[in-house]
Parts: structure tokens; C-alpha cells; sequence
């Protein structure tokens, strides 16, 4: 990967649980990524496993730092990924979602963490359709060959991020 | 939310309104109007069923506890409780009084959580004239920041006993699999203490909203204890005589399908409708409220208006936050761990069924153990699944009285009726989706 001169801060937010099949996408593919990460030339960046994301996990982001949500996603299909930011999340609010937004819906979650922050929250999500969300600690077939399409997609957004000038938006 | 509304030929009259997110769960409503009155009210769940009694047959005890708790992300901690409490009655299980407080004190978390999320970020805006809680946090910060704290606290509160925030991992038929050290559930007293001022401050917040003057006179079901508020043991009863044993929902109540629900309906067995929940809760032990929450209950002066107008459901859940605030920092302060985090049990064939309070309302669990200690039938009784004939009958109540409003304010008014119940669709998906037919003379 090539170096990047002048990074933005970075926040990796990875969403899901391991032991419900296809919702355990973003941590296997993250697991994939651990060698290459940070990208290199990126000084600051910071990965924590959220679980449900919450309004709270965005709230705790330092302020400025950009964030990457990677999670199975919904309304995407099976196997397919799918690289958002979060305004198109919020102008599509029944399009591609993250999966683990559980207590209340991704529009909801950036909006109250934009409102509380005052718009400083912005990213990119990076999600992966999945076909099987219960018991198992294996993912599906067709979720398990776009993995390493998944982990791709997350390096390449971490590094979009990165190379973003300070005040800007995704 | 998408607003609509049509004409076709004299005939029918169509109000659609688009998505609602402030209901856990996917539905639907529809209203067939006649001459201004309502023929019928359809809450039409039709979320594919997720077949939860058939994937417990076959498994352990302990393991069916592990897969109730993956019915809901926001109420695990109660079918949690549920079940155990059903395995251990069969199996002759006593744990420990510590255990016992421990328990309560799970479901306080499980409460606080929830309850902060339903008062504040899905019904609130409906009482300040806002369309969510975006624009509730934008004006109003200081609303939405309490929410998130109190929240946090209760996801805390089941995290430390429970491994996890969400889908807890230690509950196991005889206790727990870990408890905490003293030490560890000291170290919540700070934010339980600002969490209690929290509620406080709810309360007086709520006394702050006006809502639509709705009256009627509700069968209201809950848990009864001879001393606590009730969470895990005590009676079912009704405001209208029924008292039945903890095991025994079945004799007073059934299920039954209905043709535009996923979700089995449930009524008395004479076909009554019922309604579970807090405003049941603090209606039907209002003097089993901890003493500040009574305080709370009084300073508010609602306690009819609970238990005769559904809008009202919001005071009950701020009374009982300060209940389960108030109960956790009594827990936590007298708190001793047990001698052993669980006793041993040995399993018995037998059926079995138990009802603790969800924080939606009474939660039935009944099971079937064969001889190898498996579970070989399973039924579990939710309470929105309770709640739905009683939310239409609400409904079908309340619509006449706001069908002459304009289109997007009579929206507004059924669908704040019917976030009033918090209604657990499922977890899985968010909107309701709500038509109004109105048919010609």
C-alpha cells in the first residue's frame, strides 16, 4: 500500500458477533487485515469491536478523528460489499445498513451522534451481505469467499479516510 | 417517515404512512373507517417467524437459556430469567438469597436500559413534536445526553454480571456461571447514584408533557410479590380478580393465530383482551414501589392517569427507573457474594413454566423435559404478543377521535398510541407501516 503523506486520524468501529454466522464478517475480515494495519504512513489510528453499534461508540470517537464502521450489512446482497458514507446512510435509510445497528436504526444512530457532536462525526461504512444470522462460528459459503474482498474494502477505506484533509467529510 | 394519503372513486379512502422507526420490530397497522367509526384495527406483524420453540427442542437446559437471550437484543436479561426460573422449579434448584438479589439486580440493568431508550429516544419526540430523536438532540441536548447515560449505566449494570451488554453469557440453571466481587459492583455506585438523580429528573420531566386525553378502563395483567416490586416471583394477577400461581399462565390464558399477525395473539381464556407492562406493573403494586419511586409515583399525582390512558405508559416507565436505580444501589450496597456462584442441579423429566417481567410486561416460558434432561417442547410467551389485541381494541377505541385532525397530525396521534406500548416487534428490523381505509357509507 502505498504511504500517505499527510493522514487524518482514523477510527475502525468493528460491529458484529462471531457466533451468529454471517454476523461475524468485519472480525474475521478484520483478524485478516491485523498484519497491514494501520496502512502504512497512518500515525493515528485507533480499531475497538463494538459489538450493536450505539450511538455511544460514535460519540466516543475523538473529535476530528474520522471513523470506519465495518459490519455485515443488510439490505445487500449476499456476498456483495458495499462502501457508503454516512450521508448516503442517511439519505437512504431503508437502502444498505449496517446489520448490528440493533437498539435503533444507522440514520438514527449518526443523526443523534452528529446532533451531540455538533457534525463532526463522518466515515465511511464498509459492509458485507450475509445469508445466515443464527447459532455457528463458521460464516456461510458465499460470505467466506468475499472475505477477502471485505478486508480489501476496509483497508481501502481506512486509507480514503486517512487521505482526507482535516475539516472535510467523507 | 413518508406520509401519504388517497382517494379512489368515492369508495375508499387510503391514509398511508410510510416508516416508523421508533418500534423495535416490523409491522404494520391498518384501520378500516366507516362513517367515522372504526370497523376494524389490524397490528399486522408480518416478520417472518423465527421458530425459537422449535430450535430450544432437544438442547440443555442451560444451553436453551444461552438461546432465549437471542430472541432480544434489548430484553435478553428476561428471557433469561424466565427460563432459568422454569428449569429450577422442575429441578427442585434453590440458590442462594444472594443469587437470588443478583437476579434482581440483572433486571434492574436490563430495565434501566431499556426503559431510558423507550422514555427518551423513541417516545419523547413524540410528546415535543418531533419527528425523531435527531431533532430531539439538536434542540434539546440535554434530554437526549440523559438517555444515553442512563442507558449506558444499565448496560453497564448487565455487563458486569452477564459478561456482556447484550446477549449476556452467564446466567446458568443454579446461579450464575461468574459472580462479582464485591469490589466490582462497588465501583457502579457512582454512576448508579448520577443514574437515580437521572430518573429523579425524569420524572419531572415527564410531569413536563401533555398527552391526549384518552380514558378507558383496561384488564390489566402483572406479577404480584407478598413484599417486592415484581421482577422474578409472585402471583399473576389481574385488576379484575384474576390470581393465578407464577406456573400458571396457561390456566388463565391461550394463544391464538389470527390471520394478518406472525405473532400468536393472546387473550383470558374467556377471550378477553389484557394489557402487561409498566403502567400494569405500577398500577397493580404500586405499594410494592421502593420508596423513592412511591415518592416519585405521588409527586407526579398520575397514578390514574396510568392506569386509564395509555400516553401515560411514559410516567410509568420514569417511575419505575427510579425504581430499579434506587433497587440496584440497595442491592449493590448490601451486597455479599454467595458462598458459590451456583448450586448443583440434577435434571427431571417433567413441564414446567414460569413468568417474570420483561420490561414490556409479563414474559411466559413453559417447557417439556424428557428423560435424558432434554427439552422436548417449548413455548414461549412474549409480552407484545400478549399486548396486541389490547392495542387494537385501544385503537380501534382512540381513532375516532382524531380521524377529523389534519391527515399528519391523526398519524401522529395513532402512531404515538402506539409507541405508548413499546412494542418488541422483533430486533431484527425497524418500521411500522400504518393505513387507514376509510369505506364509503
Amino acid at each position: 500500500m502505498t504511504p500517505v503523506a499527510t493522514t487524518h486520524p482514523v477510527q475502525l468501529l468493528v460491529c458484529g458477533n462471531d457466533d451468529r454466522c454471517d454476523d461475524g464478517a468485519a472480525i474475521w475480515a478484520t483478524l485478516d487485515l491485523i498484519d497491514g494495519l494501520p496502512p502504512a504512513g497512518l500515525a493515528e489510528f485507533g480499531a475497538r469491536m463494538c459489538g450493536a453499534l450505539d450511538v455511544e461508540h460514535l460519540l466516543e470517537v475523538p473529535a476530528g478523528d474520522m471513523v470506519v464502521i465495518a459490519d455485515a450489512a443488510i439490505g445487500v446482497r449476499p456476498g456483495h460489499v458495499v462502501t457508503l458514507t454516512f450521508d448516503e446512510l442517511l439519505e437512504q435509510p431503508h437502502g444498505p445498513a449496517p446489520h448490528s445497528s440493533h437498539t435503533l436504526p444507522i440514520d438514527q444512530v449518526i443523526g443523534i451522534a452528529r446532533a451531540l457532536k455538533g457534525g463532526s462525526v463522518d466515515g465511511l461504512f464498509v459492509g458485507l451481505g450475509g445469508s445466515e444470522f443464527g447459532f455457528g462460528s463458521v460464516p456461510s459459503a458465499v460470505v467466506r469467499r468475499a472475505l477477502p474482498e471485505f478486508a480489501a474494502a476496509i483497508q481501502a477505506a481506512i486509507q480514503r479516510l486517512a487521505e482526507q484533509p482535516a475539516a472535510s467529510g467523507a | 417517515m413518508t406520509h401519504g394519503m388517497g382517494h379512489t372513486a368515492d369508495t375508499e379512502r387510503h391514509f398511508d404512512v410510510g416508516q416508523l422507526t421508533r418500534v423495535e420490530g416490523e409491522g404494520s397497522l391498518t384501520l378500516r373507517v366507516r362513517d367515522g367509526k372504526v370497523e376494524e384495527a389490524h397490528l399486522g406483524i408480518f416478520e417472518a417467524p423465527r421458530y425459537f420453540e422449535r430450535l430450544v427442542v432437544g438442547r440443555t437446559p442451560d444451553e436453551v437459556i444461552d438461546i432465549v437471550a437471542r430472541i432480544c437484543g434489548i430484553c435478553p436479561v428476561a428471557y433469561q430469567m424466565s427460563a432459568v426460573h422454569a428449569f429450577e422449579a422442575l429441578f427442585g434448584v434453590e440458590i442462594e438469597p444472594q443469587t437470588r438479589a443478583l437476579r434482581r439486580l440483572f433486571y434492574c440493568g436490563e430495565w434501566i436500559e431499556s426503559h431510558a431508550l423507550h422514555v427518551y429516544l423513541l417516545h419523547a419526540p413524540d410528546f415535543l413534536g418531533y419527528p425523531s430523536a435527531i431533532e430531539l438532540a439538536r434542540d434539546h441536548r440535554a434530554v437526549v445526553e440523559r438517555a444515553l447515560t442512563m442507558k449506558r449505566t444499565g448496560n453497564a449494570l448487565v455487563a458486569r454480571l452477564g459478561a456482556r451488554p447484550i446477549h449476556p453469557l452467564t446466567v446458568r440453571v443454579g446461579g450464575f456461571s461468574r459472580v462479582p466481587r464485591r469490589d466490582e459492583l462497588l465501583a457502579l455506585r457512582p454512576a448508579l447514584d448520577e443514574a437515580l438523580a437521572t430518573a429523579q429528573a425524569t420524572v419531572d420531566f415527564v410531569a413536563s408533557l401533555s398527552a391526549p386525553d384518552f380514558q378507558r378502563n383496561p384488564r390489566l395483567v402483572a406479577l404480584r410479590h407478598p413484599a417486592e416490586y415484581p421482577m422474578n416471583d409472585g402471583r399473576i394477577v389481574s385488576n379484575d380478580g384474576l390470581d393465578v400461581p407464577i406456573d400458571g399462565w396457561r390456566e388463565a390464558f391461550a394463544e391464538d393465530q389470527v390471520a394478518w399477525s406472525n405473532a400468536l395473539q393472546a387473550r383470558t381464556r374467556a377471550g378477553e383482551v389484557y394489557l402487561l407492562g409498566p403502567a400494569a406493573r405500577v398500577t397493580l403494586s404500586a405499594e410494592r414501589l421502593h420508596p423513592f419511586a412511591a415518592e416519585a409515583l405521588a409527586r407526579l399525582g398520575m397514578a390514574e392517569q396510568i392506569r386509564r390512558n395509555p400516553f401515560w405508559s411514559i410516567a410509568a416507565r420514569a417511575v419505575e427507573l427510579v425504581h430499579a436505580t434506587a433497587e440496584a444501589i440497595d442491592i449493590i450496597d448490601a451486597y455479599v457474594p454467595p458462598s458459590a456462584p451456583y448450586v448443583k442441579w440434577a435434571a427431571r423429566p417433567g413441564a414446567t413454566g414460569w413468568a417474570t417481567e420483561a420490561p414490556r410486561g409479563l414474559l411466559f416460558h413453559h417447557y417439556e423435559i424428557d428423560e435424558r434432561g432434554l427439552v422436548a417442547a417449548a413455548q414461549i410467551v412474549p409480552p407484545t404478543s400478549q399486548n396486541q389485541a389490547a392495542i387494537e381494541a385501544d385503537l380501534t377505541a382512540f381513532a375516532p377521535s382524531v380521524l377529523d385532525l389534519p391527515h399528519a397530525e391523526a398519524t401522529l396521534r395513532l402512531e404515538q398510541m402506539i409507541r405508548s406500548y413499546d412494542p418488541c416487534i422483533s430486533c431484527a428490523t425497524h418500521f411500522l407501516d400504518v393505513r387507514i381505509e376509510e369505506a364509503a357509507p
